[in-house]
């Protein structure tokens, strides 16, 4: 983050002493730095992540090497695959359609989520504080409401002749008699309605992190700008989003992922269907390895679509990871 | 009568990542059942001082049900019984998990259709050694002990049968004119094409019977004689392209899109809820598993509804019916078989099947025996759906099948016909490959 | 200054309107659950919850498991906002202070470990919770709970203790202060909006998950409450009053814990504005 690259001169007023230059304070610093400090700080963290997801992520790694299913599970005994169950995925008819359109709906979704999730952040910036509190308490609803409430509550709001959005969107006199319409009967229809659910619930998340990285921006930048003439949008994106790169990237990120991995809606709402119209990545792998009724399968597909995923996200990665490194 | 959402089911397989099942029905041999029929019931007082554990599901029986089985328990053998019920969402999973531990539950309820998951992967005890002396004599049902038995050998007891009757309001069907249900199929839709024509609000429908109810449709493709799958030597395949299965898609094609509304062809019994259709008149019949869902969105309607069971174009028949329930299995890895084999004897037992299951749950009991001697002591609403139990099919006993109602392919496969997505040829010969593959799961 | 109040007649119109479309569905939810579960399912849509009723909150509320199953969501839940917070910020320090070997790794590692289809790990989890004979304990569920939000924990903070000058520190330190001083008196007032957005996400991932809790508990007693929820789906069909009414309760502890928080919120981050 740039902030810890400014030079002392534009420091935010108040730091105490800034008698003794940067360069040899750090350069104390890293002098006297014993070399515990870092992994006593992390290993309480570390142990917790090898334990509970280390070793079951090499579990799984292996597992997708062998022939294992239920009665593997039950025997622990399970014969050795090699590769056999990853080449079944790359031989399929369905890989390619699949893939496209689990990138665009992905694409979609948190394209969506990030552009509303921005305008909440910039709007709760600026509002009074009851306006605010009732922003935060809309987006935090959503974000409370068990997945098996929303949905749940999704498929009333959407369903043939009871649905109130149906009703609703009928009273409108724009689109004809919409009361007995099947969401479910379409693919896009079908996605429409996932689309919704899942924007509804994720952009609390994005909305709240950039909040609060929003109203982290000093104050003073924001006038220095403002007296130089900028208007909204210059400042916006000369001071606003330089501060914050790192979160937005974060939460930009975050979102591809989690969107790209979106499960629980999609099935819930419409199986996948009509006709596999509506399934991504993960619904597909789902569906298939049933049909092949192996978690040895299963495990190969999860550890492809992680690697798939991280090879998509491969240079936002490096960027995360380079940010803030100049120290 | 398992309307648990397949929703339920899949969730669980998506959250154990790939599926439930590895079925290899060609498990000879190494087959299920480690301790087998080796074990004996335990005998009376054998027990005493033991407690045993017992997962229910949520929902099928009642407390005071539950009771009456333990207590027969207790009696026969003085251990006692520590319950613990479980939810549908995830059960499969939670079952798996459970049994692959070292000391799982000692007896557990699993729906029919998902016994073969389990007794084809060497999970559970083989029972066939003490059959004999739990059934007493009784024939039980095919549907609940079909599932049960893979190469042979059975692996659960059953517990108790639900199934699907037509309730019908018997005061829509009094303003068309009608005083006495039907008991042919041409009766019926003579019925139904009065009422039919006496409501003309094209929200209404005279037989609301949804696209993807397979359930229900499923009745049509067994009455024309025609199967879902079929096995020869050890392999399965789809048998819905045969001539009779065809006839019977193609009956019950031109039934929904008679009768039911253009907007359930695509949809299911929950999206909107059948019931609440039926309490608001909206609906002036429905083919369901019992009336309780109805009477709880509209109570009043108690006096007005009747129920017959779904007649067959065969006079004199009734159309065969998917038959729903539970049975009791063993876990395998359980330390206390002899145990468990005497719970499982307390539940079958025909004094226990007759005061508890049907006395006071009304469930359909687990023998055509116990069927014919309980059905007159039924409340009126309650009969059809013990009479049509009588008829009874089960599906492939395989783990495959677990397959087939997960993924929502019997469902889509149903609703492309109904709603003429495709012909009832082409959707029947997608629909066997697909079965073909799934059900004989080899991984 | 016309401009400026034009501007904000706008802005709050405009956040009047958001809000006004996000409550829809909760509103909806709220509206059915104080309905007669008789009229859920009405022709017309019925706007208001009239005639107003508890009974399905009643229902709710008899069914078993309500009172253990939100004792154990609050212990859980509980252990995981306070565990995850206090490892994330010392992990987030770590790594945005120092450079070491294995740095890199372990921030890759973390993005990656996100990137695995949650169901997944299910099994896996399973069998390694098993060797530790952690099934069928809250501290079990606690930690693997833990497990599934400190990656995103670490980042986040690692975001915001980037975001604080190391000036503040090193002054700090020349004038005597210990690392340990200073992490306790400038880093963590400093990044406490972070650490409350942690702790919401944290708060929501644990008191909303359903499948390990279901997955890793063996006696009903050790349900959470989302289980609880469960109940209401049985094979015989669906209280939807119930299940309705249940969610409502299920979703309040979330609201109220946020609430509260975001005064806390909005103070730390005039404080942070000023920055010392």
């Amino acid at each position: 983050m740039s902030h810890t690259t400014l030079k002392p001169a534009a420091a935010p007023t108040g730091a105490a002493a800034s008698g003794e230059g940067p360069r040899s304070a750090s350069g104390a610093r890293r002098g006297r730095q014993p070399r515990a400090i870092p992994y006593t700080l992390l290993a309480p963290a570390a142990v917790v992540l090898a334990v509970v997801v280390g070793y079951p992520l090499v579990r799984l790694v292996l597992i997708s090497f062998h022939d294992y299913g239920l009665r593997s599970l039950f025997t622990g005994v399970s014969p050795w695959a090699g590769f056999a169950n990853y080449t079944a995925v790359f031989h399929s008819a369905d890989l390619v359609p699949m893939l496209v359109r689990t990138a665009l709906f992905c694409l979609a979704l948190a394209a969506a989520t990030l552009v509303i999730g921005m305008s909440c952040a910039l709007m709760m910036k600026s509002l009074g504080k009851r306006m605010r509190s009732l922003m935060v308490f809309s987006l935090i609803t959503a974000w409370a409401m068990p997945n098996i409430a929303a949905t749940l509550l999704w498929t009333w709001l959407f369903q043939p002749t009871y649905g109130v959005v149906n009703w609703l969107l009928t009273q409108t006199h724009l689109f004809g008699d919409l009361r007995q319409h099947d969401w479910t009967a379409s693919a896009v229809s079908g996605l429409f309605m996932v689309w919704l659910l899942v924007v509804w619930q994720s952009v609390p998340f994005v909305a709240v992190t950039l909040y609060a990285g929003v109203s982290q921006v000093p104050a003073e930048y924001y006038e220095a700008a403002e007296l130089d003439g900028a208007g909204y949008f210059r400042r916006f994106r000369v001071v606003t989003v330089p501060f914050l790169r790192p979160v937005l990237l974060l939460v930009a990120m975050m979102s591809v992922i989690w969107d790209f991995n979106v499960f629980n809606q999609i099935w819930l709402l419409t199986a996948g269907g009509p006709h596999g119209g509506t399934s991504t990545l993960v619904v597909w792998a789902f569906t298939k390895a049933f049909a092949s009724q192996s978690y040895g399968q299963g495990a190969a597909i999860a550890v492809l679509s992680t690697a798939l995923l991280t090879v998509m996200m491969w240079y936002y990665v490096r960027r995360m990871v380079h940010a803030g490194e100049g120290l | 009568m398992r309307t648990r959402r397949s929703a339920a089911l899949a969730v669980a397989s998506a959250l154990a990542l790939s599926s439930t099942a590895c079925g290899s029905s060609h498990s000879s041999g190494a087959s299920g059942g480690a301790a087998t029929s080796t074990s004996k019931i335990a005998g009376s007082g054998s027990g005493t001082g033991k407690t045993i554990t017992v997962w229910y599901m949520d929902g099928d029986l009642s407390d005071a049900v539950q009771k009456a089985i333990d207590d027969k328990f207790t009696a026969d053998t003085g251990a006692k019984v520590n319950i613990q019920v479980q939810e549908w969402d995830g059960v499969n999973t939670k079952i798996a998990t459970a049994l692959a531990q070292g000391n799982p539950p000692d007896v557990v309820e699993v729906g029919n259709t998902d016994v073969p998951l389990f007794a084809a992967n060497g999970a559970l005890t083989d029972i066939s050694g003490v059959q004999g002396q739990m059934s007493a004599g009784q024939t039980w049902l095919p549907g609940l002990v079909g599932p049960a038995t893979v190469d042979g050998h059975i692996y659960g007891a059953p517990l108790f049968a639900g199934n699907r009757a037509v309730i019908y309001n018997k005061k829509i069907w009094a303003d068309a004119g009608i005083t006495a249900p039907p008991t042919t199929f041409a009766g019926l839709t003579a019925d139904l094409d009065k009422i039919k024509a006496k409501n003309t609000d094209p929200e209404f429908s005279a037989f609301y019977f949804p696209g993807q109810w397979w359930y229900g449709a499923l009745q049509f493709v067994w009455d024309a004689g025609g199967q879902i799958a079929t096995k020869s030597g050890s392999t399965w395949s789809g048998a819905l392209e045969s001539p009779q299965a065809q006839a019977g898609l193609t009956a019950w094609k031109n039934f929904v899109t008679t009768y039911s509304t253009q907007a359930s062809l695509n949809t299911d019994n929950t999206k909107p809820d059948m019931n609440a259709l039926f309490a608001q008149g909206k609906t002036a019949t429905l083919l369901n598993t019992s009336i309780n869902g109805i009477l709880k969105a509209n109570p009043a309607m108690k006096d007005q509804i009747g129920t017959f069971p779904f007649p067959s174009p065969t006079d004199g028949k009734t159309q065969p019916v998917f038959i729903g329930g539970s049975d009791l299995v063993v876990p395998a890895k359980s330390g206390n078989q002899g145990l468990a084999l005497a719970y499982l004897k307390a539940a079958t037992d025909p004094g226990v099947q007759t005061s508890a299951i049907v006395g006071i749950d009304h469930w359909t009991p687990v023998s055509t025996q116990l069927i014919d001697q309980t059905v007159s002591s039924l409340p009126d609403t309650s009969q059809a759906f013990f009479a049509a139990a009588k008829n009874s099919v089960a599906t492939p006993a395989t783990p495959g099948w677990a397959t087939i109602e997960s993924d929502k392919s019997i469902k889509e496969f149903f609703a492309d016909i109904a709603t003429g997505r495709k012909s009832v040829a082409d959707a029947a010969k997608g629909f066997d490959a697909h079965l073909a593959q799934a059900l004989n799961a080899t991984s | 200054m016309k401009a400026v109040r034009v501007g904000r007649v706008g802005l709050n119109a405009g956040a009047a309107v958001f809000c006004l479309v996000w409550l829809f569905p909760v509103y909806w939810m709220v509206n059915s659950a104080f309905k007669p579960s008789g009229d859920l399912t009405t022709e017309t849509p019925r706007f208001l919850p009239f005639p107003l009723t508890l009974a399905s909150f009643g229902d709710a509320i008899e069914r078993p498991g309500f009172i253990s199953g939100l004792y154990n969501s609050l212990i859980v839940t509980g252990g995981v906002v306070l565990l995850s917070i206090g490892l994330a910020f010392l992990a987030a320090v770590a790594l945005a202070r120092f450079s070491f070997p294995g740095r890199r790794g372990f921030l890759i590692g973390m993005l990656v470990v996100q990137m695995i289809p949650g169901p997944a790990m299910l099994i896996p989890m399973f069998l390694s919770l098993k060797s530790l004979n952690l099934l069928n304990t809250l501290i079990g569920l606690t930690v693997t709970q833990v497990a599934g939000v400190l990656p995103l924990s670490i980042w986040i903070l690692r975001g915001f203790v980037q975001g604080i000058p190391v000036e503040l520190e090193e002054a700090a330190m020349v004038d005597g202060a210990t690392r340990g001083q200073v992490m306790r008196r400038i880093l963590l007032p400093l990044t406490l909006p972070g650490l409350i957005a942690t702790s919401v996400f944290a708060f929501i991932a644990a008191w909303n998950d359903y499948i390990y809790a279901y997955v890793t508990m063996k006696d009903q007693s050790k349900y959470t409450l989302p289980v609880w929820l469960a109940s209401f789906s049985t094979a015989q069909g669906n209280d939807y009053g119930g299940l309705i009414a249940g969610s409502v309760l299920f979703a309040v502890p979330v609201v109220v814990f946020f609430m509260v928080i975001q005064r806390r919120l909005v103070e730390g981050m005039t404080a942070g504005a000023v920055k010392g």
